[in-house]
């Protein structure tokens, strides 16, 4: 996997404290918006925990040793949340689930994928579909349970697939 | 009506149902698989070490272990085969049954399309047809041959009067030829003459 390419603005240090002014905070946020969906885009992760957050690389730039507050990360949080890009896993709001595409985005990638490959009319675990030798290429590949299960959950609403659920066992038939 | 708000009917079968069983099976064992293949790289590494260290006897007990897990993971190799080949039957035989299904409905509504033609109705159907182009030949005869010795006479007589007034237009839109002779050239020099005496006139007066 190749380097995270940071943007310009992680190595001013202005960047990691918010911004008095309502105009230049806007585009502030924005720019840090875009950075949190393409950091965990980059290094696949579908989650994130507020607390371990503000240690790790994201939040923190120990080259120019600057850190974001753990305000302005809920404000970027929210930013994020009002998007549709996260949602709080719990009331607490300790842990996220993070989604740089829509539910309904991987959704119709799977469908490609399925009609692509003469999946239609056929059954397929989720397991195959996030970690199967077939989909090693695929943008989906390595995708959360619960993300994929939403994903497909979109797909059914459509009726295009059928989730299958029955003792210990779930897959999907596309259609 | 009934059910307007109820669940949509499943299109799952119970062999779909199978093979999701069967699948889940094969997902097992290939995680099984890779579990296996990251224990025998880890032995290896860890084997190499202790030979480097001079632990001969643990080093030749981790190789030993190292043999049964490459058994282990030869005969996962072959139920993973065999699950495999088991599914692609049955998927097989799912689309086979599609087919069968889709060349039974076929034969039906031909069934169907023959019943609403039967051989006598074409059979009728082609003999009134005959009877009608026969009528019809019959009906254009009597226009064709429909004329008296009169109207022929009548005919005739108007055919004649056509030619004659046609023939008259012809004589009066015949004129004389236009004459070909050429006119007779006045020589270059007599011209070249009097334009040089007009010119002195007119510079004179």
């Amino acid at each position: 996997m190749a380097s995270f390419q940071w943007p310009w603005q992680y190595e001013f240090p202005p960047f990691f404290t918010l911004q008095p002014n309502l105009e230049t905070k806007k585009k502030q946020v924005a720019a840090w918006c875009d950075l949190v969906l393409a950091y965990h885009k980059h290094h696949k992760i579908f989650n994130l925990d507020v607390k371990e957050s503000q240690s790790s690389p994201l939040f923190n730039n120990t080259k120019i040793d600057r850190k974001l507050s753990t305000d302005a990360i809920y404000s970027i949080l929210e930013e994020l949340r009002v998007k549709g890009n996260i949602e709080w896993t719990d009331k607490t709001r300790a842990q996220c689930l993070v989604m740089w595409r829509t539910p309904e985005e991987w959704g119709n990638l799977i469908y490609r994928w399925a009609s692509g490959c003469g999946m239609t009319n056929t059954v397929c675990t989720l397991y195959e579909l996030a970690h199967g030798d077939d989909t090693k290429r695929e943008e989906f590949f390595g995708l959360d349970d619960w993300l994929l299960k939403r994903a497909l959950r979109t797909l059914e609403k459509q009726r295009k697939a059928e989730i299958m659920s029955f003792g210990t066992s779930e897959g999907v038939k596309f259609f | 009506m009934g059910n307007l708000f109820g669940k949509k009917k499943s299109r799952v079968t119970e062999q779909d149902k199978a093979v999701l069983q069967l699948k889940e099976q094969r997902d097992k064992l290939k995680q099984y698989q890779r579990k296996i293949e990251a224990n025998l790289m880890r032995e290896r590494q860890v084997a190499k070490t202790l030979l480097r260290d001079g632990k001969k006897e643990k080093a030749k007990v981790l190789l030993k272990k190292k043999r049964y897990q490459e058994q282990v993971l030869s005969k996962t190799d072959n139920q993973l085969s065999n699950l495999e080949q088991l599914v692609q039957e049955i998927e097989f035989a799912q689309v086979e049954a599609r087919v069968i299904e889709g060349l039974k409905t076929g034969n039906e509504c031909l069934k169907k399309m023959h019943q609403m033609m039967s051989f006598e109705d074409v059979e009728r159907i082609m003999e009134e047809t005959q009877e009608g182009i026969e009528y019809q030949r019959e009906i254009d005869e009597l226009l064709a041959g429909g004329l008296t010795e009169d109207d022929e006479a009548a005919v005739l007589e108007e055919l004649a009067q056509l030619t004659g007034v046609e023939e008259a237009g012809n004589q009066l839109e015949q004129l004389p030829d236009v004459p070909m002779d050429k006119l007779p050239e006045i020589e270059q020099e007599e011209r070249r003459k009097e334009r040089t005496e007009e010119r002195e006139m007119v510079l004179a007066s």
